[in-house]
């Protein structure tokens, strides 16, 4: 009889054993959270979109197997550990490779707003020691005109770089250099034709 | 022996218990759908269905979160009372509903495509002919400025539409719309009159009267038409030479005053004959003429010119270059107003017209818009 009350105990330790000793992983899951917070964020969306995605599901893997292994009777978190600690590490390189891309992004909208600038700069030279003589007035008119819509433009893409649209502002910028190269281009046109006239 | 045999029996009863109730913790196999699914998920997310199926998707994505309950659901039972089959149902059901999402999403693109391709093809050819437009009434200055614009936002509405990125690329177009639209406010009034029956059919009669005085009196007589940018010299009512000319820079307007770099319209005279010109040689026009200076005062009245402003005067027609752009005059090649000079008297009617047809250049242009 004892010995039967022996094993009823041991099984009943053993059954406890498995399910009331795995507990929660609180600090875990606090430490993920945290990290995915952090990590998602509207830049990340717009500039890492897959990254981000991908650890908003890692998350959710993670936050379903904890939500399995709560109802379980016999509670075993080492696989929502695992989970957890998947999206706290992606989580942590998503915002790393957030900060590389954003820079690189806005290098490259810095870099296409100064070569804009700089054909701008260089067309508005040409324009101003071109050939002034009636025949060619009409040209400068409208070569002038279109050089301050060009200019008037460059403002929008500081605009775009102040709000963080950096492929936008890049994109902008290089339509902007492209207007002014092309007057660029006419104005050389003109003045290698009133030089060969000459 | 009995004691012994019934301890052992309980033993291994316990023990087997606890066997088959650790065999029991281990989880059946999930359906193999689920991985599918969510593939397919991704799959939809990066081919925008946010965008192009919004509802749609936000259904789908409440399936799918519904059949996840479901499993997790199973999941957290007994193994031995596991049971999948309601849940890969489910998630087949999902399946279908992306399926058919992705068909929808890959139609929906298809016709956005076309479209914005259309829309891009249309700003390009309004543009150009805007841009044509102005360098035909020597309008660049307040046209161009918006014209550009528009042309920098085609260009990025181009390269968004090269990435597939449609909406991006409507948005752009959407907002060049309103550069197009204001270029052609500034150059519409100018054009206007070109299409203008009423105004047309005065210059017409300009024309004949002029024509036809010419043939009556035997004298040489000069018809400018400035839609045209030609000179045609008449002698005795018969058109004999054609040249082409500059005008003003704001020449496809009539003039109203000093300074505004107008080519008048009327019935003149040539009332001096310069053969030493800053401009090579030049015929010098009676402008302002009788009806210019009544012309003059209404407007003045009116408010339509500066207060200030004074009618101005020597309107000549004069050599140069046919392509230049005078503060009003009528510009030539040099050899060209060599020739007229010689064959036209001081007297000689100067007849300037902005056109003598109703499908004349600029009221064909228009029509392009």
């Amino acid at each position: 009889m004892k010995s039967i009350v022996k094993y009823l105990a041991l099984l009943t330790v053993t059954i406890f054993l498995f399910a009331g000793c795995a507990k929660e992983p609180t600090e875990e899951i606090n430490a993920a959270k945290t990290a995915v917070t952090s990590a998602v964020s509207g830049d990340a969306e717009k500039y890492v979109p897959e990254d981000t995605k991908n650890v908003n599901s890692a998350m959710q893997a993670a936050e379903d197997e904890l939500k399995v292994q709560k109802d379980k009777l016999f509670k075993d978190y080492a696989k929502a550990k695992e989970l957890l600690a998947k999206a706290k590490a992606d989580a942590e390189a998503l915002q790393a490779n957030l900060a590389t891309k954003m820079e690189e992004a806005k290098n490259n909208a810095t870099a296409a707003q100064d070569a804009a600038k700089a054909s701008i700069e260089e067309a508005k030279g040409l324009l101003e020691n071109a050939p002034k003589g009636k025949g060619s007035m009409a040209d400068i008119e409208a070569l002038k005109a279109d050089l301050k819509g060009a200019e008037d433009s460059l403002a929008e893409v500081q605009t775009a770089i102040d709000s963080k649209d950096y492929s936008g502002a890049a994109e902008k910028a290089n339509a902007i250099k492209e207007k002014a190269t092309g007057i660029a281009d006419q104005v050389k046109a003109a003045m290698e034709k009133v030089g060969k006239k000459k | 022996m009995t004691l012994i045999t019934k301890n052992t029996a309980i033993k291994i009863l316990i023990l087997s218990s606890l066997s088959i109730f650790l065999t029991a913790c281990k989880d059946k196999q999930i359906p193999l759908e689920l991985k599918m699914v969510e593939k397919q998920e991704v799959n939809l997310w990066k081919s925008g269905a946010k965008i192009y199926v919004p509802s749609e998707y936000n259904q789908y994505i409440t399936s799918i979160n519904k059949t996840k309950e479901s499993l997790i659901k199973e999941k957290s039972r007994f193994a031995w009372f596991q049971d999948y089959e309601n849940v890969q149902s489910e998630l087949k059901n999902v399946l279908a509903t992306g399926c058919s999402l992705e068909n929808i999403i890959s139609d929906k693109k298809k016709i956005k495509n076309e479209r914005i391709f259309e829309e891009i093809s249309f700003a390009k050819n309004r543009i150009e002919t805007i841009k044509d437009l102005t360098e035909m009434i020597n309008e660049g200055r307040l046209a161009r400025k918006d014209l550009i614009k528009a042309e920098i936002l085609l260009s990025e509405a181009v390269s968004r539409y090269n990435n597939h990125d449609y909406d991006t690329a409507e948005q752009k177009l959407n907002n060049l719309s309103e550069y197009i639209k204001s270029s052609e406010n500034a150059i519409l009034p100018i054009l206007n009159r070109y299409a203008d029956r009423s105004h047309i059919r005065k210059w017409q009669e300009m024309v004949d009267e002029t024509i036809a005085e010419s043939k009556a009196k035997g004298i040489p007589a000069i018809i400018v038409n400035k839609s045209e940018r030609t000179l045609k010299v008449y002698k005795s009512g018969v058109p004999v030479w054609t040249y082409n000319v500059g005008i003003g820079r704001n020449g496809s307007l009539d003039k109203m005053h000093a300074g505004d770099n107008s080519t008048p319209e009327g019935k003149y005279k040539i009332i001096q004959k310069k053969p030493e010109s800053r401009y090579h040689k030049a015929l010098l026009l009676n402008y302002p003429n009788e009806e210019d200076r009544k012309n003059f005062i209404i407007a003045k009245k009116k408010g339509l010119i500066p207060a200030k402003a004074r009618i101005g005067g020597l309107i000549e027609i004069h050599g140069g270059g046919k392509n230049s752009m005078t503060y009003g005059c009528i510009a030539m090649d040099n050899n060209k107003i060599d020739h007229i000079f010689n064959i036209v008297p001081v007297g000689t009617l100067v007849t300037i017209v902005g056109a003598v047809d109703y499908n004349n250049k600029l009221s064909s242009a228009i029509e392009g818009l």
